[in-house]
């Protein structure tokens, strides 16, 4: 059954009076537990759909649907609720608060919750012991390698549980040896903790752990690998 | 109360930038606390006035003098129950920069409509029985070391005095139980002045009990009416009316210390506002991403704000912290003409509202840029 569904999505960009084109008609359907791999050159249009399928951004036309929720049509309040119960973002560049600790990062999405704070504390144990990192809580993000930030990152995507998980180059900013660790824990969340991860790369390497590829050209389809669209 | 740790890491991020917003803002509570205390101390004595108690003067001004003759008249004006006078002296005490108020007084009948004037029958007696005797005030004694038995020379500060030094014997300190009389004060026998003056039977103003506080209008003008046309014309008002035109010698005093507070709030107030919007430029990245997590707008709109009035209420407090410190009798002596130099509880309580007044405009501008932020313009801003 398909957990993500895209129905042809359109989105422009309006700059001044011209209008751009970034995504053009795009169909995609997604099964719950599949690891996608999104390639394309820069400009392809493929950040463009991660933020559309996270909910930051809204198409232009078209229809997304995950899970049982037709996200086009929510608005902010209710888009960020659902974002804070449904999805993991992983970026590129990190993007951890760098005020923080490694442990009150991966917190920081658990303050939107009802959970105690030994609840709280149990979650972002649980997640940073995944991904290797139980031992540098009190660490704060200038004191950790890119690599371990990255991973910090991911805990900070999966502590929720969400059902869905995006990552924007997650290892575009990082060296081989810390770039294949990253992708082997995103390997490890997908078939052992059966987590739904769409992930943007340019990376031919880092698409192929993913079960399925597809490739976007100028806002369009141009190949698909095991995806129905 | 999960958010506040997220406050004030945040709020330490730049720790130099949040010292100095934080010290700006107690600067700025600290200069409003003071000069409201400077005000409340002048508005003290006005609003203790006694309503059974009003003041004859020159009609032309408090500068000028009046003779002895005017008693008997405004002692006979029906509703008058008792009276009694006083004079400026102006002496000088070792140096000029040594100022306090100095005045000649009747002394038994200004005792005695002077209530406020607390002195044992030991002291009392002894400062009646001595002509060149005088009594001080306890803030005044603490300020210049005087005790009781002290002997103390006043250099004539007005001509009308003649040129020999004044002697005096302090005879007893006084303890003013209300704001009506200062405890800054010199007093002594008016008689003594008199003797050695070059105009004879002169007095500045003089002070009349009356029976009837809702009958001092009329006193009033019946006094002024026996001297109208006379070569010495009177204004009578109430004492609260004679305290207020006496503060008003100093200026619109409400209108130049108020301007001043609001200059210095307002400018503080930017100087906030500056450094939150430069913090929250800093963190657009940051907001993205927790907008990303799932951070509603409302509650990025109150982090921010709660980080403003946060800085904002730790500054003001500080700020009247220190107020209340260095403000106050024990630590600052402002002279004469404000009897309760001191920061009270509602100056507090106002100064650290304001800061807190302070904190919430401040950020509130910053707050609405940060919760209003596109998270994918954000995003796109450093990738």
């Amino acid at each position: 059954m398909a957990l993500i569904e895209l129905r042809g999505v359109t989105k422009k960009y309006k700059r001044d009076a011209i209008e751009i084109p970034v995504l053009e008609r795009v169909s995609i359907a997604v099964d719950e537990g599949d690891f996608l791999g999104l390639m394309g050159p820069s400009g392809s249009g493929k950040s463009t759909l991660l933020n559309l399928l996270a909910g930051i951004d809204r198409p232009t036309s078209g229809t997304i649907q995950i899970g049982d929720t037709e996200i086009s049509n929510l608005s902010e309040r209710a888009l960020a609720t659902w974002r804070a119960r449904h999805i993991g973002f992983i970026f590129q560049l990190y993007n951890l608060i760098p005020v923080l600790t490694a442990y009150e990062n991966v917190e920081l999405p658990l303050l939107l919750t009802q959970l105690s704070k030994k609840q709280r504390r149990d979650h972002v144990m649980t997640a940073l012991t995944i991904v290797g990192l139980g031992d540098r809580e009190k660490h704060y993000p200038r004191q950790l390698s890119g690599g371990q930030e990255q991973r910090v990152a991911i805990a900070r995507a999966i502590v929720t549980d969400p059902t869905l998980l995006l990552a924007d180059e997650p290892t575009g900013d990082l060296d081989a040896k810390s770039g294949g660790e990253v992708l082997t824990l995103l390997q490890r969340l997908n078939q052992e903790f059966k987590k739904t991860i769409v992930m943007v790369t340019h990376d031919p390497h880092a698409a192929e752990r993913a079960t399925h590829t597809l490739h976007l050209e100028k806002g369009t389809l141009v190949e698909q690998g095991g995806v129905s669209a | 109360m999960k958010f506040l740790g997220l406050i004030l890491k945040s709020a330490r991020r730049s720790k130099r930038r949040t010292a100095l917003t934080v010290l700006s803002v107690a600067i700025a509570i600290f200069l409003f606390a003071s000069l409201r205390a400077v005000l409340d101390g002048f508005n003290a004595a006005t609003e203790a006035s006694s309503a059974t108690r009003i003041v004859t003067q020159r009609s032309t001004s408090l500068f000028f003098s009046m003779p002895t003759s005017h008693a008997d008249l405004i002692r006979n004006t029906p509703g008058v129950q008792d009276l009694t006078w006083a004079s400026w002296f102006g002496g000088i005490y070792k140096d000029p920069q040594n100022f306090f108020a100095q005045f000649a007084v009747e002394p038994e009948s200004y005792l005695r409509l002077y209530p406020e004037i607390q002195l044992t029958p030991a002291e009392r007696a002894a400062f009646l029985e001595d002509r060149t005797g005088c009594i001080v005030g306890d803030g005044l004694a603490k300020r210049y070391g005087f005790k009781v038995g002290d002997k103390m020379t006043l250099r004539v500060g007005i001509p009308t005095y003649g040129t020999q030094d004044f002697d005096f014997n302090i005879r007893a300190i006084y303890h003013s139980a209300g704001a009506a009389v200062d405890n800054q004060s010199m007093m002594f026998h008016w008689k003594y002045a008199d003797e050695r003056s070059l105009r004879k039977g002169q007095v500045g103003w003089y002070v009349a009990q009356i029976s009837n506080p809702d009958r001092a209008a009329q006193i009033a003008g019946d006094i002024d009416r026996k001297f109208a046309n006379s070569p010495n014309e009177t204004k009578t008002e109430t004492e609260q009316a004679f305290q207020s035109s006496f503060v008003s010698m100093f200026g619109n005093l409400n209108l130049l210390l108020g301007s001043i507070m609001v200059a210095v709030v307002i400018s503080t107030l930017f100087v906030s506002a500056n450094t939150m919007a430069m913090s929250v430029r800093e963190r657009t990245t940051e907001i993205a991403v927790m907008r990303t997590l799932g951070f509603q707008s409302g509650t990025v709109f109150l982090l921010i704000a709660g980080e403003a009035l946060l800085m904002s209420l730790i500054g003001g407090a500080l700020g009247v912290l220190l107020a209340r410190a260095i403000v106050n009798p024990d630590f600052l002596q402002a002279g004469t003409f404000v009897p309760e130099l001191r920061v009270h509880a509602s100056n507090l309580a106002v100064a650290l509202s304001l800061s807190a007044v302070i904190g919430v405009l401040a950020g509130a501008i910053p707050a609405t840029m940060a919760s209003r932020l596109k998270i994918v313009d954000a995003l796109r801003r450093i990738a």
